[in-house]
Order: structure tokens, then sequence, then C-alpha cells
């Protein structure tokens, strides 16, 4: 009687256990579907980027690359985010600082109060820069607005990496440094930036990504120019083409690449740095 | 004479590194949301903004029962994609915390994130050549002999909508909802059913009651932004999936702006609200471990 029920209760385990990891599959193939088809739709010679599938092709990519208007777009995107990863990153860093390290008042309710951007919707960032732009600076819309207006969104996303890390910081080596004779500059120079600066690294990478992949503030702040996000949702508007597939899977794969680098760099940079100095594992770890 | 206080400077010193965050957020965050505020409470007149003190647009708004229902939708759409977000996650969050073996989890977690980083408005594209008349799902439908007619209710409507949402804020829930269980102590449940809780009643009174902050912040991170959503029901929603960020959109392309800025703060008030309502259980810091 006992055995029995001891199987039956091993067997309602096993078959939870499956139906989870069923169901797990099933979410990762949800997950994946759209990309994946992405992907094979660019290379499908069907010129409406959809099935059937009627032959292998790399001519969408040639056409994608050889299209003025996705060269423009390219370019407006990268000087975009180029600027934006500066901005972030220096305001992101340096507001990072005193809101881990200064007793401020009201800390938290700073922290949330700088995390807003993150939370309200990019719509709402979008339509108030665009009337605040138009109707009070009067400034004409172009790619410096929205170098602005990304920047006013990405910044929170590098000041949480930042501050995050500076948390962990000992700050006994800064006085250790100090003790030792450093100025300043030495300090924050030899010390502090070797010890954050995988931070500020993630951070800016992070910055660069989102400001690739920024649309709805784009949309409203945007003057002539067109951002690839911008440029592709004028294409999509009316049905998905094979040459955005085309181009989806480039952006896609240098995404990944650059998240791949963002996950990675950090440790190898202090691996390498470790090995260069063959200073003692405890001090590079903290 | 000695002063009592530090100079100005040397208070201020250590506040520095803000300068730069306070020009930014200052000048092009709050400004322009104390704009959007003051704007509500004006009129257009001819095209032109008049500073003349009104309720109108908030009035205007509820006035309109369109509008209205749009916004009822927009909350239910939202809570709905939340409720279906956090089902969908947690057993895939369960099953990595319990089930999978430590060295396979860290890559099954990285997958849950790399759509994430693949672009926001590819992933919402992609949804319409799979939805669509001509698209994969009623390909396939047809091809198994399930259908011989392409389903048209699975693109453009609400339904679309709810689906690609979910899909969009997934990564979101499942890391959150993950992050808590993975440092739930899973003896208590074998200890709850040791003293003959059964399987459900241990979960109900032991797991969830200690993972709450963990599903609250995944709640907050789905909920919100669904709420503000323009592009997914711009693209997938049709004429039935609109949504309160659409009609945001709508105003102020039509240079109503008075009376855009009205609803864009009901729906920021909205947000505040539920932030300072979870307040607590927001402090990322907190919910993550670190």
């Amino acid at each position: 009687m006992a055995g029995e029920a001891a199987d039956a209760v091993a067997r309602h385990k096993r078959l939870v256990r499956s139906a989870l990891a069923g169901w797990a599959v099933l979410i990762y193939v949800f997950l994946f579907a759209p990309i994946i088809l992405l992907v094979l739709f660019s290379f499908n010679a069907n010129q409406y980027g959809t099935l059937p599938i009627t032959g292998w092709t790399l001519h969408w990519y040639h056409t994608a690359f050889s299209d003025f208007e996705i060269q423009d777009a390219l370019k407006t995107t990268l000087s975009v985010a180029f600027e934006v990863t500066v901005i972030a990153t220096v305001v992101g860093t340096a507001a990072a600082f005193p809101l881990v390290r200064s007793n401020l008042p009201f800390r938290s309710g700073i922290r949330a109060a700088l995390t807003l951007p993150i939370m309200l919707p990019g719509l709402l960032i979008g339509v108030s820069l665009l009337t605040f732009f138009t109707s009070v600076l009067h400034v004409q819309l172009s790619n410096q607005t929205v170098v602005i207006g990304q920047a006013v969104y990405v910044t929170p996303f590098v000041i949480l990496v930042v501050a995050s890390r500076l948390e962990g910081f000992d700050r006994s080596l800064e006085r250790a440094a100090s003790d030792l004779g450093a100025n300043a500059y030495q300090r924050l120079r030899h010390i502090t930036l070797p010890l954050i600066g995988p931070a500020i690294f993630a951070g800016a990478l992070f910055a660069f990504t989102l400001s690739l992949d920024e649309f709805v503030i784009t949309l409203f702040l945007i003057g002539g120019g067109n951002t690839l996000p911008i440029y592709i949702y004028t294409q999509v508007k009316f049905g998905i083409t094979p040459e955005v597939n085309a181009l989806a899977t480039m952006l896609i794969a240098a995404s990944l690449t650059i998240t791949a680098v963002a996950f990675v760099a950090p440790g190898m940079v202090k691996r390498a740095r470790r090995r260069r100095r063959m200073r003692p594992r405890a001090v590079t770890e903290t | 004479m000695t002063p009592r206080r530090p100079p100005l400077a040397r208070r201020l010193g250590p506040y520095a590194g803000f300068s730069p965050a306070v020009v930014l957020f200052g000048g092009f965050f709050l400004a322009p949301l104390i704009l959007i505020v003051l704007y509500s409470f004006w009129e257009v007149v001819n095209y032109n903004v008049v500073h003349h003190w009104t309720l109108d647009n908030y009035r205007y708004f509820f006035s309109v029962p369109t509008y209205v229902t749009t916004m009822w939708d927009t909350i239910w759409v939202a809570a709905l994609t939340t409720v279906l977000t956090l089902l969908a996650a947690f057993p895939l969050a369960y099953w990595l915390a319990r089930y999978v073996r430590p060295s396979v989890r860290r890559p099954l977690l990285v997958l849950v994130i790399v759509p994430f980083w693949t672009s926001y408005l590819l992933r919402v594209t992609s949804w319409t050549t799979i939805l669509g008349e001509k698209g994969v799902l009623n390909r396939f439908l047809e091809a198994i002999g399930v259908i011989h007619q392409p389903l048209s209710f699975l693109l453009y409507d609400r339904p679309a909508v709810i689906l690609v949402l979910i899909y969009l804020y997934f990564p979101f829930a499942a890391l959150t909802l993950y992050a808590s269980l993975e440092r739930f102590d899973w003896m208590q449940l074998r200890a709850a059913m040791d003293l003959g809780a059964p399987p459900r009643t241990a979960i109900t009174r032991v797991l969830l009651p200690q993972i709450k902050p963990g599903i609250t912040v995944a709640v907050i991170f789905v909920f919100i932004p669904v709420l503000g959503e323009y592009l997914t029901p711009q693209l997938v929603g049709g004429t039935r999936g609109v949504m309160i960020g659409n009609l945001i959109v709508n105003f102020f392309q039509g240079a109503e702006y008075t009376r855009g800025a009205a609803i864009s703060l009901l729906i920021a008030a909205l947000i505040v609200v539920m932030l300072v309502l979870f307040r607590k259980q927001l402090d990322v810091a907190d919910t993550y471990g670190r």
C-alpha cells in the first residue's frame, strides 16, 4: 500500500516535471519563432517576404546594401547613437557618484525620480519634448533634438549600471591611495576608474544599443532625416519586404554582437589586466 | 570670526556630479512635463495655444464615449496582458529555478533575454508575417487541413495586440520571477508537504507569499509600459486594437495639443500613482539581491 502511494507520488512528480519542461520548450519556440522567421525570409527569393520559400538568395542583402536611403539612415543612426552614448555615459557616471556616495537627503526618492524617464512611456517623453522644442524653444527638429530626447531616456540606465557597481566598491582602496600620497587625479586615474571601468563600459554599450533601437521618442523628434528604425517603420507600414528582412537580420546580428561584447569584454579586460600586472587576486577582485 | 558652516561651494561639492544630470533632466524632462501639465489646462484657439485656464480638455475627454471606452480598454488590455504574461512566465521560471542544473540554467536564461536585445520594432513587425492572412500560421493550418480559408481575425484586432504585448514583455516577467524563485529555499515546500499540506496549498501558502515582491515588480514591469504602448496597436491592432497611446498621437498630430496633453497626463498620473503605491517593492536592488 505504502509502496503504491510512493509510486504514485513519484509518477506525479515526473509528470509535473515533464509538463514544465514541455512548457519551457513551447515558450522558447514562441520567443524565437518571429526572429528566426525574419532571418529565414531574408534569404528567401519570394519578393513578398513571406511563405512560400521559392528559393535561396543573397539578393536582398545586395539591394539593402546598395540602397542609398538605408545608407543614410545607417549613418544617422550611428552618429546619433554615438552622441547619445557620450552624453549618457558622462552625465550618468557623474550622477552615479553622488547618488551612491554622498549622504543625500531623500536618497531613495531622488533615485526613484532619476528612473522616472524609464518608467514613463517613451511616448510622453516624445510628445512633451516635441511641444517644448517647437513652441517654447522654437528650434527646428533635427538629429540633435533626437539626441537630446534619447539621452533623457538612456541616461537613467547608465546611472543604474554604474551606481550598482559603485555600491560594491571598497572605498578603503581610495583611502589607501591617498595615504600613499596619490593626489585626486592619480586616485581617480589609477584606482577608481580601473575598478568601475567595466561598469562604465557596460553602461556605454547599453546606451549605444538602446539608442540604435529607440523608436517612439525618435519618431516625434526627428527632422528631415531617418534613423534605421524610422526607415523600417515607413517601409513596414504597408507590409514587410524582403529588403527589410535582410536589414533586420543584419541589425539582429549587430546588436547580438554588441551585447555579447558587453557581457564578455569586462571579464576579459579584467583577466588581461590581472595577468599583465601579476597583482594578487584579492586586490583586483573587489 | 569663523564661519559656522563651511562655505557653500564646499557644502555643495559632493553633489557636483549631479549638475549635468540636473541640466539634462531639468531642462529636457521636467520642463517639458511641466509644459504638458500647463497645456492640459489651457486651450487651443485657431491652432494656437492660448493661456486661458480651463478644465475643458479633461471634460472633453470624458464627454466622448469612444475615448473613455478606449481608456478602459487600454487598462483592461494592460491588465490581461500582465496576468497572461505572468501565467506564462511563472512555470518557466519555476522550472529553471527548481529543476534545471545550474550549469544549463545560465545559457537558458540568456536565451530568454536574447529576443529583448533584438529590435523592438522588428519583433512587432515579424508578427505580421506570422498572423496575417497569407502569414505563416494560416499557411501552416491550411497545410495540415485544420482550416480551408485563412483566418482573418488573427491580425489587426485586439487578440493580436495582446499576443504581441505578451511576447514583448515576457523577458521582464520571466527574469524577475526567476530572480525571486532562485532565492527560495525549496526545502520549505517539502517541509510543508511533510506536515500534511497538499502541493497546491504548499505553493499558495508557503511559496507565493515569499516571492510576492518579485511578483509585484513583474506586474509593474509589464503593466506600466503596456499602458503607454503605441507601436504595437498601431502595427498589429487595426482599428479595433486602438489604445490610449494612439489617441495621444492622433491629438498631437491633429494640432489639438491641449487635449492630447490632458490624456497624456491622465496616463502619467495613473503610472505615478502605481509607482508610489508599489514604491517599496520597486527597490530593484532588493529584488535582485545585489
